[in-house]
């Protein structure tokens, strides 16, 4: 009876332990994202002004008043927009084309070609800024958001490319044969047939091309010039750089705005995205 | 119809004199053979001065890189030396194309030949559109991908290894005021040689070993934290493990420059709010140098890097552990074996075997981090050497890694494009065993596909 006692309370001292370090980490966690959220609500422009304990101060809107009222905030969000949405259209139609190809047909020099791709996405794309420049200059497409749209989409094509091929192996080869025989082209059997039943595959990489140059600021930085031309990435970094102190509570509410909807995007996608990165991480 | 008995050799002679003559000689492809022919002549014309001599200009820049024009020439009438790297580099791509087309249109040549005198006749109409329908739709799919990719990616790939063996730097080799020339290997002694570098090995040795170490160590102290919070969420005794779960997946879903921008401001040693909750509490007297003294600022880095990459590991490890099958932690525990001899015997193998790829790939992304060096400290603060000052002769901070000393020498004045192009080349050598890892370990390597 004793000894059944005693080992009760080892164990419910070991939980009490465990559950401590699981609410430390709760509040490390949340600490960051609940002082940007209070911070954005506060009617103080600076950071040395904010209250150390969150939400203490009174509740204003004013910084995101600010925010659209003195920075092209809405021209920022409204280009990242454009960006994504149309490299999502882009990289889904040629990766996933691409993808079918590589699995399905065979083409002169069909190993160099995909064994380069694999190289290739090794490789970070910013490596060759300066030419990506330059080329820029000479296609005019300096300052413009279809030269940005453009470098995006070529990057992705080998990673994506090849992520689609894995996903094509997988699907049945009868389904565009049946098509052929229905007198279909091999682009019309693969719009008809082929495309729908990767759909899972095909909204995962919508997914992630469109949250993809959300967040990139290498190639913006170097392409877009006015300011009403800029994407979040960047209008957000130079709000906030080298004059941190004074900007930070707009720069809280217009990195709010961002985060709410990726967020929100993310739980939704949860369990497609966890699953394509539990297949893709750990069982290759 | 009589077949020639010798079209196999008739074809080959005629294809090896113009690209697509046998074709529209012997074999009736009449569409692709005039292509192909035509590309020939195109070739050939804009190696003339009808066409401007563009190829013999194109390769002849490479060569050069321009050459000096007399005083007071108009700006737009200099050599751009710049230009003409690109232009050669994309004449060089159009000629390798058509050399490979021209060999490999002799081969299918001889093929469809071949196969004419083995059946007696010539395709029908319906054979050739079936074959069209076939082979043309893989080849039209793909070429536009291949052409983006050749232009963006290719060749801007190639021209910066390029620079690396140029002197294409600010102030003096910027065109198109001046020229840039080919210099052979001096920036690599420059970079590399301690005799005659000056500073630069000195900061190139510092930033190498941080990239190295930062490389392990956010590695191994992101995914070990993730697996610690996984492990501790399975155990069944946890109250309320969903509601866990969902907060540690937060700093995931949040775009990560967000995450570091913030974390940049609370770390700020004045006006931080970390700081001065800590000095409020009077736990600590003067504000903490998160970001401002080398050896804190690396640290700092390897922290905020965990809150931001832990949830990652945690998603990983968590699928890999499902996976493990219960009957292995049974037969343990009838064996008499502590729940930490369980995890140290079963559960750590095991999922270290089924993650050893993906902890390989996040160590080669690591070396690249680009945002977490760049975004909260911005490489800063100045890396001494001594009472040297090394980031004003060279840039490079304390907490640079590889790539942001790359971003900083191209994107700051003065532009180092050259030593910027050096360093880029030995993150591809670094990158090469990784590529090459990745490459082996596809599905398609081990099905004997590629």
């Amino acid at each position: 009876m004793k000894e059944h006692i005693e080992k009760t309370n080892r164990v419910s001292v070991s939980v009490i332990l465990l559950t401590i370090i699981l609410m430390i980490q709760v509040i490390l966690v949340l600490y960051p994202l609940a002082f940007t959220v209070s911070a954005s609500f506060s009617d103080s422009n600076s950071l040395a002004s904010t209250s150390i304990v969150p939400f203490k101060h009174k509740f204003s809107v004013f910084q995101y008043q600010r925010l659209f009222t003195q920075t092209n905030y809405f021209h920022w969000y409204l280009n990242t927009l454009i960006i994504a949405t149309s490299n999502m259209i882009i990289t889904v139609f040629v990766c996933s084309l691409c993808g079918y190809i590589f699995s399905r047909f065979t083409f002169p020099f069909r190993k160099p070609i995909m064994a380069s791709m694999i190289i290739l996405q090794m490789f970070p794309s910013f490596i060759g800024m300066i030419a990506t420049y330059v080329i820029l200059w000479k296609l005019n497409a300096l300052n413009t958001l279809w030269g940005l749209v453009l470098v995006y989409s070529a990057g992705s094509i080998p990673f994506n490319s090849w992520l689609m091929k894995g996903y094509f192996d997988t699907i049945p080869h009868d389904i565009a044969e049946a098509a052929y025989i229905d007198g279909a082209t091999p682009l019309g059997a693969f719009l008809r047939v082929v495309v729908p039943a990767a759909k899972p595959q095909i909204i995962f990489l919508a997914l992630t091309s469109f949250t993809g140059p959300w967040m990139d600021f290498i190639f913006p930085r170097l392409v877009l010039r006015t300011d009403s031309k800029k994407t979040l990435a960047v209008g957000l970094y130079e709000m906030i750089n080298g004059r941190a102190a004074d900007h930070f509570t707009m720069f809280a509410a217009g990195a709010l705005l961002v985060a709410i909807p990726f967020t929100i995007l993310f739980v939704l996608g949860q369990k497609s995205l966890l699953q394509s990165l539990a297949t893709t991480g750990g069982k290759e | 119809m009589e077949i020639d008995s010798n079209l196999i050799k008739k074809t080959k002679i005629a294809s090896c004199c113009f690209m697509g003559l046998g074709q529209v000689l012997y074999l009736k492809q009449y569409v692709r053979g005039i292509l192909m022919m035509l590309f020939e002549i195109i070739m050939i014309f804009c190696c003339t001065p009808v066409f401007n001599s563009a190829i013999p200009t194109a390769l002849y820049g490479v060569i050069t890189l321009g050459s000096p024009k007399p005083e007071g020439t108009p700006i737009k009438m200099l050599d751009h030396s710049i230009f003409m790297l690109i232009e050669g580099l994309f004449t060089i791509i159009i000629l390798g194309i058509f050399i490979i087309l021209y060999i490999s249109q002799v081969k299918t040549g001889m093929k469809d030949a071949e196969r004419i005198i083995k059946r007696g006749r010539y395709p029908t109409a319906k054979e050739i559109r079936n074959h069209l329908a076939t082979k043309s739709f893989p080849v039209l799919g793909i070429t536009p991908s291949l052409l983006l990719l050749s232009i963006f990616t290719l060749i801007p790939l190639l021209f910066s290894m390029l620079i690396a063996f140029t002197n294409y730097s600010s102030p003096d080799h910027i065109p198109p005021k001046n020229l840039v020339d080919w210099v052979g290997l001096s920036n690599f002694t420059t970079m590399f040689s301690r005799n005659i570098g000056g500073n630069w090995p000195k900061a190139f040795a510092r930033v190498a070993v941080w990239t190295l170490l930062w490389a392990v160590l956010s590695t191994f102290t992101c995914f070990f934290t993730g697996f610690l919070f996984a492990v501790i969420l399975r155990d069944k005794r946890i109250q309320f493990p969903k509601f866990f779960r969902t907060v540690f997946i937060l700093p995931y879903a949040i775009p990560q420059m967000l995450s570091l921008f913030v974390w940049a401001n609370l770390l700020n040693g004045t006006f931080g709010p970390i700081n001065r909750t800590l000095q409020y509490w009077h736990i600590i007297q003067q504000g903490i140098p998160w970001l401002s003294n080398p050896t804190v600022a690396k640290l700092t880095l390897v922290l905020v890097n965990i809150w931001i990459g832990f949830p990652y590991s945690m998603i990983l490890t968590t699928s890999s552990m499902t996976a493990i099958s219960q009957a292995q932690y049974e037969a343990a525990q009838i064996d008499g074996a502590s729940r930490w001899q369980q995890f140290i015997h079963i559960t750590l193998p095991l999922v270290m075997y089924q993650l050893k790829p993906a902890l390989i790939m996040q160590f080669a992304g690591n070396i690249n981090n680009f945002g977490a060096v760049f975004f909260l400290t911005g490489g800063g603060p100045n890396l001494m050497f001594g009472t040297n000052n090394l980031t004003i002769s060279t840039q490079a901070g304390s907490t640079d890694l590889l790539i942001s000393w790359i971003y900083k020498l191209t994107m700051n004045t003065p532009n180092q494009y050259q030593l910027a192009s050096v360093l880029s080349i030995l993150v591809f050598i670094v990158l090469v065993p990784f590529a090459l890892y990745n490459f082996t370990h596809t599905k398609a390597f081990k099905d004997g596909e590629l």
